[in-house]
């Protein structure tokens, strides 16, 4: 019986128009992602690769390697382009200098600020806002329908149990209108090698996975309006409340997490922070000024020899502000790392409420765009720090070039320029992306929340349809 | 020493009585009570016996598809059984109502099929999964459906076309009992009258036919039995023998006007309270 109820649901479903129209619906959102992302992500890689080459150029020209201003860039990744996340959001580009704190800066608003306003259309927004609106227009009516046209009772006056005919719809559903999905995510997968985007593969599986979450989305949505459908007597309100759900599980409640988490853990903001580092700072500098002020040398020295002995001691003195400086800002940033990341995670644990949350949380740890990957990018970016800052040392004497910087030029009368540095000697700089076997297992909660959330509203749906008045 | 043959011949007479003798439609002390305390049957007592069609009469909210709701354990009744084909249908449902097949008074199906692939659907769930598609046209052209409407989908169907394809399942389920629910409402007359035809010849088949409508002349016309229903209570019952020359007609009205009568007083009483 459920094989026949399965079977007549995938016909119903494929024969109707409204299949015909979602699927030319899904067919062209869907491929245009993954064309779109396409697109992205090779005008990105163009344009990271013509930053570095810029970047590389300009250190080239430097006969000195104390004048050299380094940039670093966060390499575009394909699946970035396919969930955005937050790469979009956060600085792309880091000047590196020897020792003091890092910032990024140049987001890819900076470049396109409409797309801060209407955001891209990537397979997580068309999965999240698109295809969980499209499963409560299929299924509003899945059961109050049947019952208001009349074939639910004719269904029922034969020997038909609730359990199969309500199982057999609800896989019917799934199955029908996964094909509207699949087959559009199939092209799209196909499309990537041949518009130039190769992806590896561990890349791949991050992105069957990512699909398979959203196949798993989608179905929560459609059992979810199926039971609602299930519990109601007119498509009517089945279609009303479903919308209302939506709402709140797509619209509301990641933003009301954030909000109420934000009330609940007070953080104090980046501003107040960093006027709280300048004036330590500030504070270290007054305290060294009596000491400049009092540095001498020996009468009748070498004025070459007083400038080493002036340089010298500034640098110790800059040395000593550093190391205390750093000490100072590893400490406060430390608690305001401490106090953001608790704010986040209650947000985060709040925002699980919502599947679309769940979703979002777990397609962007798998694709690398997750809150993650802005402190894998500082992090990367600190750790070349200290290898840049050797390498500085070795090459100049003097790694720590925060503060201010002398550089003393000698010339000879030869009329011979200077030699230009040997910019590959620069130690190249490595992006760490988190490894799948990691990825998989930060997202571990939400794909287990995914299927839980599936569990619920089928054994939802199950359930409400045993106890529907069928007349 | 009796004739083998004379006494086989015998048995199989009284197994036919015996068969004869069980009713295939039963309502037992039938009464349901909704929550909200309206009384919608009233001890109903039924019995269709092979054969036969037993219609039931009365207004909207008499009792009649509350009737067939319980036969099909769609709502269970207060207390009291309904039995198809001896097994009482609230308790054993599924296995009740592989005897029944049902038409109700608007049969809808699956618009996006078409004809035959709706009747290969309900017959499939009917538990008859061994006929052909010229079995279908077969029973379709028995009800009158034009062998061009065969594969068109049901959402361009009449309200005719839909109720032969109702009947056509019913047929093909081939169940012993079958219930109608008011099933020539809205027909037009000859639509109507093919439909009443159409059961005659099932009720010689050996089908227990009960039917609810308010068609009390074509009620006159097929039924063997007639029974009135009047706020959930049969109020009168007669076979077709006991009809003849009885104008059903005046009956019923009288009936219904006792009740009008009834309500009305009521009513008055109310409005004297008020």
């Amino acid at each position: 019986m459920f094989k026949l109820i399965f079977i007549k649901e995938l016909k119903e479903i494929l024969q109707s128009s409204r299949f015909t129209i979602s699927f030319a619906v899904c067919s062209l959102l869907i491929i245009l992602s993954f064309f779109m992302g396409a697109q992205n992500y090779l005008s990105g890689k163009a344009q990271y690769e013509a930053a570095k080459q810029e970047n590389y150029n300009q250190i080239a020209a430097n006969t000195e390697w104390m004048s050299v201003n380094h940039s670093i860039m966060l390499p575009p990744q394909p699946l970035m382009a396919l969930v955005t996340g937050i790469s979009n959001d956060i600085g792309r580009d880091i000047e590196v200098r020897g020792r003091g704190e890092l910032s990024a800066q140049n987001t890819r608003f900076n470049d396109e600020p409409i797309f801060a306003i209407f955001r891209f259309m990537d397979l997580e927004f068309i999965f999240g806002v698109i295809l969980s609106l499209f499963a409560i227009i299929f299924a509003y009516d899945a059961i109050n329908g049947e019952k208001v046209s009349g074939t639910l009772k004719l269904c029922f006056s034969n020997s038909v149990s609730r359990a199969s005919f309500i199982a057999g719809k609800l896989a019917g559903s799934f199955v029908g209108l996964s094909i509207a999905l699949i087959i559009p995510l199939l092209i799209g997968c196909a499309l990537l090698p041949v518009l130039g985007v190769n992806l590896s593969s561990d890349e791949w599986l991050r992105l069957g996975i990512i699909l398979i979450s959203g196949l798993a989305y989608f179905g929560l949505f459609l059992a979810l309006t199926i039971g609602i459908s299930a519990m109601t007597n007119k498509p009517s309100n089945s279609f009303l409340i479903g919308l209302v759900v939506w709402i709140f599980a797509v619209l509301i409640t990641p933003r009301a997490s954030v909000l109420i988490s934000g009330r609940m853990v007070e953080v104090p903001n980046v501003d107040e922070i960093t006027s709280e580092k300048n004036r330590y700072r500030f504070q270290l500098f007054a305290d060294d000024r009596p000491k400049m002020a009092d540095f001498s040398v020996p009468e009748g020295t070498e004025p070459h020899l007083v400038m080493q002995e002036f340089s010298k001691f500034m640098n110790e003195l800059s040395e000593e502000r550093a190391r205390k400086t750093e000490i100072f800002e590893e400490k406060i940033n430390e608690q305001y790392i401490n106090k953001k990341r608790q704010q986040e995670r209650l947000a985060l644990s709040l925002s699980r409420i919502s599947p679309t949350s769940v979703f979002s949380l777990a397609t962007t740890e798998l694709a690398g765009t997750s809150l993650g990957l802005q402190n894998r990018y500082m992090d990367s970016a600190q750790d070349y720090q200290q290898v840049y800052n050797d390498f500085m040392t070795e090459k100049t004497g003097s790694g720590g070039m925060t503060g201010f910087r002398m550089i003393i030029r000698s010339s000879d009368d030869s009329g011979e320029e200077p030699e230009t540095i040997d910019a590959s000697e620069l130690p190249e700089f490595e992006f760490q992306k988190a490894t799948l076997s990691s990825a998989a297992n930060r997202s571990l909660i939400d794909l287990g929340l995914l299927i839980l959330f599936n569990v619920v509203f089928f054994g939802g749906a199950f359930f409400a349809f045993l106890k529907y008045d069928l007349r | 020493m009796p004739n083998a043959d004379s006494s086989n011949h015998n048995t199989m007479e009284t197994a036919n009585e015996t068969i004869k003798q069980a009713p295939l439609l039963e309502a037992r002390n039938l009464t349901k009570v909704y929550e909200d305390g309206v009384k919608a049957l009233d001890n109903l007592n039924i019995k269709v016996m092979p054969g036969e069609i037993y219609a039931m009469l009365g207004g909207n909210g008499a009792g009649k598809t509350t009737t067939i709701n319980i036969f099909l354990d769609f709502i269970q009744p207060t207390s009291g059984n309904a039995f198809i084909n001896g097994i009482d249908s609230n308790s054993d449902p599924l296995e009740a109502k592989k005897n029944v097949a049902f038409v109700s008074e608007n049969v809808q199906l699956y618009p996006n099929f078409t004809a035959l692939q709706n009747i290969d659907f309900f017959v499939r769930l009917g538990g008859k999964s061994n006929y052909k598609r010229s079995d279908y046209e077969n029973a379709l052209t028995r009800v009158g459906l034009q062998s061009e409407a065969f594969d068109k989908k049901l959402r361009d169907f009449s309200k005719g076309m839909r109720q032969k394809c109702g009947i056509a399942i019913a047929i093909l389920k081939n169940a012993p009992a079958i219930l109608l629910d008011e099933p020539t409402s809205g027909l037009d007359p000859k639509a109507g009258k093919e439909f009443t035809k159409l059961i005659g010849e099932l009720r010689d088949e050996g089908k227990a036919i009960l039917m609810s409508t308010h068609d009390i002349f074509r009620a006159k016309e097929i039924s063997d039995h007639v029974g009135i229903l009047n706020n959930g209570e049969l109020v009168a019952q007669r076979t077709n023998a006991e009809l003849k020359g009885v104008n059903l007609e005046q009956l019923y009205v009288e009936y219904m006007a006792g009740y009008m009568e009834e309500t009305n007083q009521n009513l008055v009483l109310t409005n004297d309270l008020n």
